[in-house]
């Protein structure tokens, strides 16, 4: 027998997560079938349904833009509020899953199960994003680079809960690419970028004025470089740097022999991901 | 066990449930409307598609005890009894329907798109199909006839 409680405000949910048998339901796109497939058993259910406060996706003053954890999937991919750079966002949302889970699940939830094949974690490490988290001893704020940590391993502590997701200001514009086996499948293989060049058409190339690169599903959490961000900026960024860029970071990739592809064929189609993201946020 | 009322195609039912049991074990076992199908059970295959609150979901995916402020509507309640809407008509004039286990889920992930795209192309039509599978046919004869009831 599981309990089911559906609790008003924020702080009767986070009183009745500090038990550790109980989990919260945001949109069920993930906790459902574990339940249905009997690889979670808790004892009580806790509904994040009525909570208003975890709603939303807010622009603040100075340019980031604060998205609820419970926004899905589907309210992130049609917001207007993500500008230049933060536009990663968007076209990361359009390419999770199938229209019915991006109607139901929420950024909180696949930011909480932590699994490196999904879409959010590779962006939002790219982003800089901030994850807020709460519980009934306080709340905290943690990077995305840190929150991720292994294969379905997050920061996330007993009784805590996601609240937020906060994107910084970026330039630019953000590009996200992902190869999978089929429409709907999480990534093989996945690349955020955001990029801001001067073009040259005439030379199909651009110079880097400001890159954040993170590649996902090639290891236990995303990849992100800073080192090979800051050596393109201020570099013309043409088809061979970003090649380079690309391996790189497959260097870095300790993929899993899965039933997505080999690790080694994850490891020779990433640069040419890395590649062709790159050069997509040049000639868009 | 909890006592929860859910509003199905109009009509609040009473319903007895657990916390983890889902709305689509509830419209099967308890409701009896076993239009919606369980193919995967984890959200996979799309069988089980349903409306709540006009957006197309799995109710594999949804638990009956959260849907209580949502309605629901299921493939016997998209038409008038022993009626089919023009989509209906249009898969069946297209051959589009095989064994059929898909159908019902395909009839709503179209229904769901033509709501808010009354005039998709194809692209929009073969992404609104993403979470549906069918395994008789492949989906050329149910794109068609999603192109035709909507272009004519």
């Amino acid at each position: 027998m599981v309990g089911f409680h559906k609790p008003a405000t924020l702080a009767e949910a986070l009183a009745l997560l500090a038990d550790e048998d109980a989990r919260p339901l945001s949109g069920g796109q993930t906790l459902v079938p574990m339940l249905n497939q009997g690889v979670v058993q808790p004892s009580l259910i806790v509904s994040l349904g009525r909570l208003r406060e975890l709603r939303g996706i807010t622009r603040l003053a100075g340019g980031a833009v604060r998205i609820g954890a419970m926004a899905t999937h589907a309210e992130i991919a049609t917001s207007t509020l993500f500008e230049a750079g933060q536009t990663l966002m968007p076209r990361t949302a359009v390419q999770i899953a199938d229209p019915a889970v991006r109607a139901a699940g929420t950024i909180g939830g696949s930011c909480a199960f932590g699994d490196p094949t999904a879409d959010w974690p590779v962006t939002l490490c790219a982003c800089g994003a901030l994850i807020e988290l709460a519980s009934a001893a306080g709340r905290r704020e943690v990077p995305a680079t840190d929150f991720f940590q292994h294969y379905l391993q997050t920061e996330l502590q007993t009784g805590e809960l996601v609240t937020a997701v906060t994107i910084p200001p970026l330039a630019g514009r953000g590009v996200y690419r992902k190869f999978a086996r089929v429409y709907g499948d999480n990534a093989t293989v996945s690349v955020a970028v955001i990029l801001d060049v001067d073009v040259d058409v005439a030379v199909e190339a651009g110079r880097c004025r400001f890159v954040r690169l993170a590649v996902g599903s090639v290891g236990p959490r995303p990849i992100r470089l800073t080192a090979v961000e800051d050596s393109l900026v201020g570099r013309m960024l043409d088809a061979a740097a970003a090649e380079a860029a690309g391996a790189a970071l497959a260097a870095e990739a300790d993929p899993l022999d899965d039933l997505r592809g080999s690790a080694a064929y994850k490891r020779r189609i990433l640069p040419r991901l890395v590649q062709r993201t790159l050069l997509e946020g040049i000639n868009p | 066990m909890i006592d929860i009322t859910l509003k199905v195609n109009g009509s609040e039912q009473a319903c007895r449930v657990d916390g983890m049991t889902t709305l689509l074990t509830v419209l099967r076992e308890q409701l009896l409307l076993t239009g919606s199908k369980r193919g995967c059970d984890y959200g996979i295959c799309g069988a089980c598609s349903v409306l709540a609150d006009g957006r197309l979901a799995r109710s594999c995916l949804l638990l009956a005890a959260d849907c209580e402020d949502r309605a629901i509507t299921t493939i016997e309640g998209v038409a008038e009894p022993d009626r089919l809407t023009d989509l209906q008509q249009a898969l069946v004039d297209a051959g589009a329907v095989q064994c059929g286990f898909c159908t019902p889920g395909i009839v709503l992930a179209l229904e769901a798109l033509l709501d808010v795209d009354p005039k998709p192309d194809e692209t929009a039509v073969r992404t609104a199909l993403g979470g549906n599978l069918c395994r008789c046919s492949g989906y050329g004869a149910i794109v068609d006839a999603a192109l035709k009831v909507a272009h004519g």
